[in-house]
């Protein structure tokens, strides 16, 4: 190998860089052995200690703010605790995470809020309900009516005087959402029925058979009931 | 003589007397069938013929009954009329101050009242507002919850904001399901804040009130395009109210309300998650 080398002269030129290079990997050796047989390797934690914490101190005075990190300090010294700690912390908040099912969103903010396009569609829907309900209450009532003019009444005046008087108190609050939401063939079946029971809510007593059988034949010939069918079977099939 | 004189004043009184009653007779006939021509001019809607007839009972038996209750349709002809707005409300208020007005008349009346005022305030007639205000405290709780519905309804949120204590009241004390729900929305509308003290306060609903929560994230987006915080109360009719797109992923997805309320009572933390087809996720949950 020696007499390859000497022969060619690319390769003398490299065995003299690594020969040089030796001597002065040597030279700074040495400087380290006597660096370190100068260094009190019993003293030395306490004075970098003293140094830092000196250091902590000067930088605390200059950012009273950084005080709130000085528990940091430790883990300055030991990375690998440091590491260690930080692992685990994320470690657990991933498994926290992870494993929370199902996840509740982060914007959970307070109190109650809902858009006023959100409460008008709302409204629409109470509309229709409310309609619906309205309607078949009147039925009934007219229904009865119509008994009290044949075979004799299933409800007592008085308790049908009281039954109208609430429904005329829900018809108040439907008018404003009727209009609003254009409910047009509901609104006109609604209104009439509506006159027809601020009469009745006047009658707590019996009504007499002749005034019956005018009642009747005013829902009869306006067709009320078969009216109030076919607006009801609209709504129940959405506005 | 004096016989013949007494036979002459019996036979007198008692022609009086019959023609009186007879008259009287004619009279009761004659209003009351006026009456009950405009009554059913009134169910028709003729607003016009109605009131014609109206006012012929009120001019020519002033002194009959019925013209008292004439009085009453007579605002009703005027506020169906359109544009007699006040006159109508001059009528109102009129049937109201007499002494013979019947109650459920003086109750539809007052409801009349505050229609029509908040239709004058509509038009531009600020000062129309204060008929509507001054019912907050009507000793009648229905003039006074419909007062205070119709108040919340004003544009001017300042104005509106004055139903809040009356309809707090009702979300705190009423059992109608249907007054209570309007109550709701009249307070979610102008005062949310007094709704959650108010559901907060109701007997049985614990310290604080449930909740329901809806976002609405469209494909990608992290800000909810759709965020909703509401009474557990309305839940029904809030899923009810949604979108229709939003409403027709839910039910593409399975779910329909009752399935959704379902699951969210199994668990009150438990929120659901239903993923549209155009990646739009809706998230509803209670607490």
């Amino acid at each position: 190998m020696s007499e390859q080398t000497e022969r060619d002269p690319e390769r003398r030129a490299e065995a003299g860089a690594i020969e040089r290079l030796l001597k002065e990997t040597e030279a700074v050796r040495s400087e380290i052995r006597k660096t370190a047989a100068s260094v009190d390797w019993d003293s030395l934690p306490a004075v970098i200690a003293d140094r830092a914490l000196a250091g902590d101190r000067a930088a605390s005075r200059r950012a009273p703010s950084a005080r709130a990190w000085a528990w940091l300090a430790p883990f300055r010294m030991k990375p690998a605790l440091a590491g260690l700690a930080a692992g685990l912390v994320v470690g657990a908040a991933a498994m926290y995470l992870a494993l929370r099912a199902p996840q509740v969103p982060a914007d959970r903010d307070g109190g109650y809020h809902a858009s006023g396009e959100f409460l008008d569609r709302a409204e629409l829907e109470m509309a229709r309900r409310n309609t619906l309900d309205y309607l078949e209450k009147s039925q009934y009532v007219l229904l009865d009516v119509f008994e009290s003019a044949g075979e004799g009444s299933v409800m007592p005046a008085a308790l049908r005087s009281e039954r109208t008087r609430d429904l005329l108190q829900k018809k108040k609050y439907l008018n404003a959402q009727l209009e609003t939401f254009q409910m047009a063939k509901a609104k006109a079946i609604c209104d009439q029925i509506e006159s027809l029971f601020l009469e009745l809510s006047q009658i707590d007593q019996e009504l007499p058979a002749a005034e019956l059988g005018r009642i009747r034949s005013y829902v009869e010939d306006r067709q009320l009931l078969l009216k109030i069918n076919l607006v009801k079977k609209e709504l129940q099939s959405g506005v | 003589m004096r016989k013949t004189t007494l036979t002459f004043c019996l036979v007198l009184a008692l022609g009086l007397g019959q023609a009186a009653a007879l008259r009287a007779g004619v009279q009761a006939a004659t209003d009351e069938s006026l009456f009950r021509e405009a009554k059913l001019l009134v169910f028709d809607k003729s607003w016009q013929a109605a009131l014609d007839k109206i006012d012929e009972l009120i001019d020519k038996y002033p002194e009959s009954p019925l013209a008292i209750q004439a009085l009453f349709y007579k605002g009703e002809c005027l506020s169906g009329l359109g544009g007699r707005e006040r006159d109508a409300l001059r009528a109102y208020k009129s049937y109201i101050g007499l002494r013979d007005a019947r109650p459920s008349l003086v109750e539809e009346s007052e409801g009349s009242i505050i229609d029509l005022a908040f239709d004058l305030y509509k038009e531009g007639s600020d000062s129309a507002l204060r008929e509507i205000e001054s019912r907050l405290d009507h000793p009648n709780k229905v003039v006074r919850y419909y007062a205070a519905y119709k108040l919340s309804l004003v544009s001017d949120k300042k104005e509106a904001a004055k139903a809040a204590p009356v309809l707090s009241r009702i979300v705190e004390t009423e059992k109608d399901p249907e007054l209570l729900d309007r109550a709701r929305i009249a307070l979610l509308r102008v005062s949310p804040e007094s709704l959650k003290s108010a559901e907060d306060r109701k007997p049985g609903s614990g310290s604080t009130a449930r909740m329901l929560r809806i976002r609405i994230r469209a494909a990608g987006q992290r800000e909810p395009a759709f965020s909703l915080n509401i009474p557990i109360a309305l839940a029904d009719l809030a899923l009810n109210a949604l979108d229709e797109d939003d409403k027709a992923a839910i039910r593409k997805k399975g779910y329909d309300i009752s399935k959704i309320m379902n699951e969210l009572a199994k668990s009150k933390e438990s929120i659901l998650r239903i993923a549209g087809d155009d990646g739009t996720i809706i998230e509803i949950w209670i607490d």
